[in-house]
């Protein structure tokens, strides 16, 4: 037990661990011992890895899931449950990230996006990466943010609409958006890339 | 209808957001243009781009801890008991408080008048003459 508290890696109470969401959350406002844990062990790299792709800086990402789960913990005891909770977690990473790059005005060239990271990894994945992110980070905040919910995390149109606060209707057109400005954005960085190799 | 306006519609279409209507227009367009099915792959491909660029993106092995720290839990053994955020002002406060309490207490208390006035430095002693008697301390009797 030391050791796994030591290592950050402690397990919960088996019955938070197959508790769903929501029941973590009435736990967490309760403080009930091992509920906030439990709730950090299963969006730490969600969290992480959205800020990641929007800041595209790894440990810029970890300051902001860090700071998002302090928001979160301290707002939990008020925290209704209209929304998902990762819904709720998703916004406020994703507001993080706009407001620090508001802050920083980020132009990120290519080379100085710096890889998360990683074991020994096959070269063509690691540029392939380095292109996706970079044509992520070409793209307006706005559009990333959008695209970054939707095929990173995986939230439906509605989830989105609520993390956003947008119009179910310009989540679509913003989404249809940001994948065309994506793939255009990738396609030119890619031939770059052929050309350069 | 052009390829563009089409195109607009590829992204619905593909997370099965499009009205059935538009859906069956655009499914009758996709099986006539070679351009609208490449773009329709290519946009189904961003997801697992995007999935695959963060693949290898590891969490700092501390990451939980710090977030613990960080929002006030500290570690009791074998549990984590929450210190509520309102505490720790609370307890600054009252750290201040007590501070504020014996500073004044000392001010109040603290010993006045002539006996406790400084003390005249004590008068140098000229060394003894050779020969002379040592000076003696005075003893009860001498009194």
């Amino acid at each position: 037990m030391e050791e796994a508290v030591r290592t950050g890696t402690w397990s919960v109470d088996g019955r938070l661990a197959t508790a769903d969401d929501a029941a973590l959350v009435i736990a967490c406002a309760r403080q009930e011992p091992g509920a906030f844990q439990e709730l950090l062990s299963r969006y730490r790299r969600p969290a992480v890895t959205l800020a990641y792709q929007m800041m595209g800086d790894p440990e810029e990402a970890e300051d902001v899931a860090q700071e998002a789960f302090v928001r979160v913990f301290q707002a939990i005891p008020r925290f209704r449950g209209q929304a998902a909770f990762s819904t709720w977690l998703y916004r406020i990473v994703t507001n993080l990230c706009l407001g620090r790059r508001r802050r920083k005005k980020v132009t990120v060239e290519l080379d100085a996006v710096r890889e998360p990271r990683a074991a020994d990894s096959p070269s063509r994945t690691v540029t392939e990466a380095l292109v996706t992110r970079q044509a992520l980070d070409a793209m307006t905040p706005g559009l990333r943010a959008i695209l970054l919910l939707r095929d990173q995390e995986g939230l439906s149109y509605t989830e989105i609409a609520e993390a956003l606060r947008l119009p179910l209707g310009t989540v679509r057109s913003r989404l249809s958006k940001a994948r065309m400005s994506f793939r255009q954005i990738w396609k030119k960085l890619s031939e770059v890339g052929e050309g350069l190799s | 209808m052009t390829c563009r306006l089409y195109e607009e519609q590829l992204s619905s279409y593909l997370d099965g957001e499009l009205p059935a209507v538009r859906a069956a227009r655009l499914e009758a367009h996709l099986k006539v243009c070679p351009h609208c099915r490449e773009e329709l792959d290519a946009l189904g491909g961003i997801a697992t781009r995007i999935r695959a660029a963060s693949s290898q993106l590891e969490v700092s092995h501390d990451f939980d801890r710090r977030v613990l720290w960080a929002v006030g839990y500290w570690q009791v053994k074998g549990w984590q008991r929450p210190v509520r955020s309102y505490l720790r002002p609370l307890l600054l406060a009252a750290m201040f408080l007590l501070a504020m309490l014996g500073a004044i207490w000392h001010f109040f208390t603290r010993p006045t008048g002539p006996e406790w006035q400084p003390q005249p430095a004590a008068a140098v002693v000229a060394p003894a003459a050779p020969g002379a008697p040592a000076p003696v301390a005075p003893t009860r009797k001498d009194r």
